[in-house]
């Protein structure tokens, strides 16, 4: 599938928790109905420090590099799901599907995703394709899961195909074994541009100022790695244990930089990554 | 939970089911999903191809009992929805603000569930409203639902119990028979709450049509046909047909006994906000 993550900081005007409410709540509710959407989460940055999720001092062993006031970066992330570039460059026009005195009606909101893009976020969002790699099929229980963001840079000596390889090989082979594991999968930043036709020429991505604060944001890390427990515990759990000891070997090998973050998932739209049905389904 | 089973039929005078579906799940759901302290909401929509024909003639025949004759005409779908109590429902439609304008967050002025008389079912001599058919259900886990990222195959098993069948005979021993059939990805039995407008009162003005006597009279003669409905969750059909074909025997002389009448609607589930059974975080949540 065509997976585009989208980072986003919010309105200065707006504390964390006002952005939550109007991105999970508002904006959400029209990303849903963006045209042919297969899947939609809204990933948003835990009020819970990664310190408090999984003990400082674990934090501090698994930790190596993170990039300085990485955090001023971004508050949430959303993760948008298409069959195909076509469907997601047109998912932002208006969407048949308001009911009316005469039938079905056209709604134009849902090509302005709300309208509140201005509102909601401190410039543009770093919007970027991933190179996904299942390595656990995700199965979401009915209750809110502790999800994990892995943040990875890949070693200059080491190329960018080589790095896939064996962040999608023997590493993820191995880390999703952890027992209590619900779902992991390996998102590889890449280089497609997904930002041209999706937002309007004069949006602050396009800008010298936005090109270089999404570059920045970018220079910390390569690959994303999402993991979901029940609870951070089983994660600090296994990474203790004698089983996963080599993990910290291949990180070494494989990585410049590692560092976590929790993140409170929105499902939208429950990605659905067979055929889609010939009517409309979210 | 407090969990409400919402019957619609859709407005047969402007949309067909397929356009239903659209306005259900896409304008209609964008706005009820805001609904305050809501905690999970799914929509099923009746499938468009008939059950008999995924299954094949002869084991539907086999497996279904006094099926009520035009089922479907009363409903096209029903949302399921979920709050922490019944409080919390009647006092879901009270805007909260979660739209950032530039005077912060606020309420959306243009937050709306006025497209439902256009959407269900209207009530002809009371403009603006539709007909609801709105039921209070008591849940029974019997599998844990998972969910995985794949649109999944779910089974309504509607039945109406025989006169001197108890819901906890059907509870000890049906339910703990269907709960064995192989591959479910989750079952959930629903009873029925025997005051038909518990989830009407309060949610609802009782001078709407839900509250009439017509309205009323609507709700009985659903209620009439059925007294629970256990929700399957399977990948695929398949998956129904070969679990249905092992526990087969069991199953039916548990039917015999218990059941006057009992039959299966497949739906779609439309995943609006994941049902979150934890305590609500003290932030907004969907």
């Amino acid at each position: 599938m065509l997976k585009v993550f989208g980072f986003v900081k919010r309105h200065p005007r707006l504390t964390h928790d006002e952005y939550r409410t109007g991105h999970v709540g508002y904006h959400n509710s029209f990303g849903r109905r963006l045209n042919n959407i297969r899947g939609y989460l809204l990933n948003v940055a835990s009020n819970r420090p990664i310190s408090d999720s999984l003990g400082a001092e674990a934090v501090k062993k698994l930790t190596t590099n993170e990039p300085a006031d990485f955090d001023d970066g971004w508050d949430g992330w959303g993760q948008l799901m298409f069959d195909t570039m076509e469907d997601y460059v047109s998912a932002k026009t208006p969407a048949i599907d308001r009911a009316g005195p005469n039938g079905l009606e056209t709604d134009t909101m849902v090509a302005r995703v709300g309208d509140d893009f201005d509102q909601l976020y401190a410039g543009s969002p770093f919007q970027f394709h991933v190179d996904e790699h299942i390595a656990m099929p995700v199965r979401r229980p009915e209750r809110k899961l502790f999800k994990l963001a892995q943040f990875v840079k890949r070693p200059a000596s080491l190329e960018p195909e080589l790095f896939r390889a064996y962040v999608t090989g023997r590493y993820a082979t191995l880390a999703a074994t952890m027992p209590g594991l619900r779902g992991m999968i390996v998102n590889v930043r890449t280089n497609l541009d997904v930002m041209s036709k999706f937002f309007a020429q004069d949006s602050e991505g396009f800008t010298p100022e936005g090109i270089a604060r999404r570059e920045t944001f970018y220079s910390g890390w390569d690959a994303l790695i999402e993991y979901w427990f029940d609870g951070p515990e089983q994660f600090s759990s296994a990474r203790n244990s004698r089983d996963f000891e080599q993990l910290p070997e291949l990180e070494s090998a494989f990585f410049s930089a590692v560092f976590y973050r929790e993140v409170d998932e929105t499902v939208a739209v429950l990605p659905k990554r067979n055929t889609p049905p010939p009517f409309y389904h979210r | 939970m407090f969990k409400v089973f919402a019957f619609l039929k859709r407005n047969t005078t402007l949309l067909t089911h397929d356009e239903y579906r659209a306005g259900h799940v896409g304008y209609h759901c964008g706005q009820s999903r805001r609904l305050r302290n809501i905690r999970g909401y799914l929509v099923n929509v009746w499938s468009n191809t008939p059950f008999a024909q995924r299954i094949g003639t002869e084991l539907h025949q086999q497996i279904t009992r006094n099926e009520p004759q035009n089922f479907l005409d009363w409903w096209d779908g029903f949302p399921e929805v979920y709050f922490d109590s019944q409080e919390a429902w009647v006092h879901a439609t009270d805007v909260e603000p979660t739209r950032a304008t530039a005077d912060g967050l606020i309420n959306d002025p243009d937050w709306s569930l006025a497209d439902g008389p256009f959407l269900f079912d209207p009530v002809p001599d009371r403009p603006g409203e539709f007909k609801p058919c709105h039921l209070l259900m008591h849940e029974h886990i019997l599998v844990p639902v998972e969910r995985e990222e794949v649109k999944s195959f779910k089974l309504m098993q509607f039945f109406k119990n025989k006169p001197n069948v108890s819901n906890d005979q059907v509870l000890a021993d049906y339910a703990a028979a269907a709960a064995q059939l192989p591959g479910l990805n989750g079952c959930i039995l629903n009873f029925r709450d025997p005051d038909q407008a518990a989830a009407m009162q309060g949610f609802y003005g009782d001078d709407t049509w839900g509250l009439s006597n017509e309205g009323i009279d609507h709700r009985s003669r659903f209620c009439d046909m059925w007294d629970g409905a256990i929700e399957y969750h399977f990948t695929q059909v398949n998956d129904f047909i070969s679990a249905r074909r092992f526990l087969h025997d069991e199953l039916s002389r548990l039917e015999s006994r218990f059941f006057d009448s009992l039959w299966y609607v497949e739906v779609d589930e439309n995943l609006v906000v994941m049902p979150n059974r934890n305590p609500a975080p003290n932030y907004y949540f969907r």
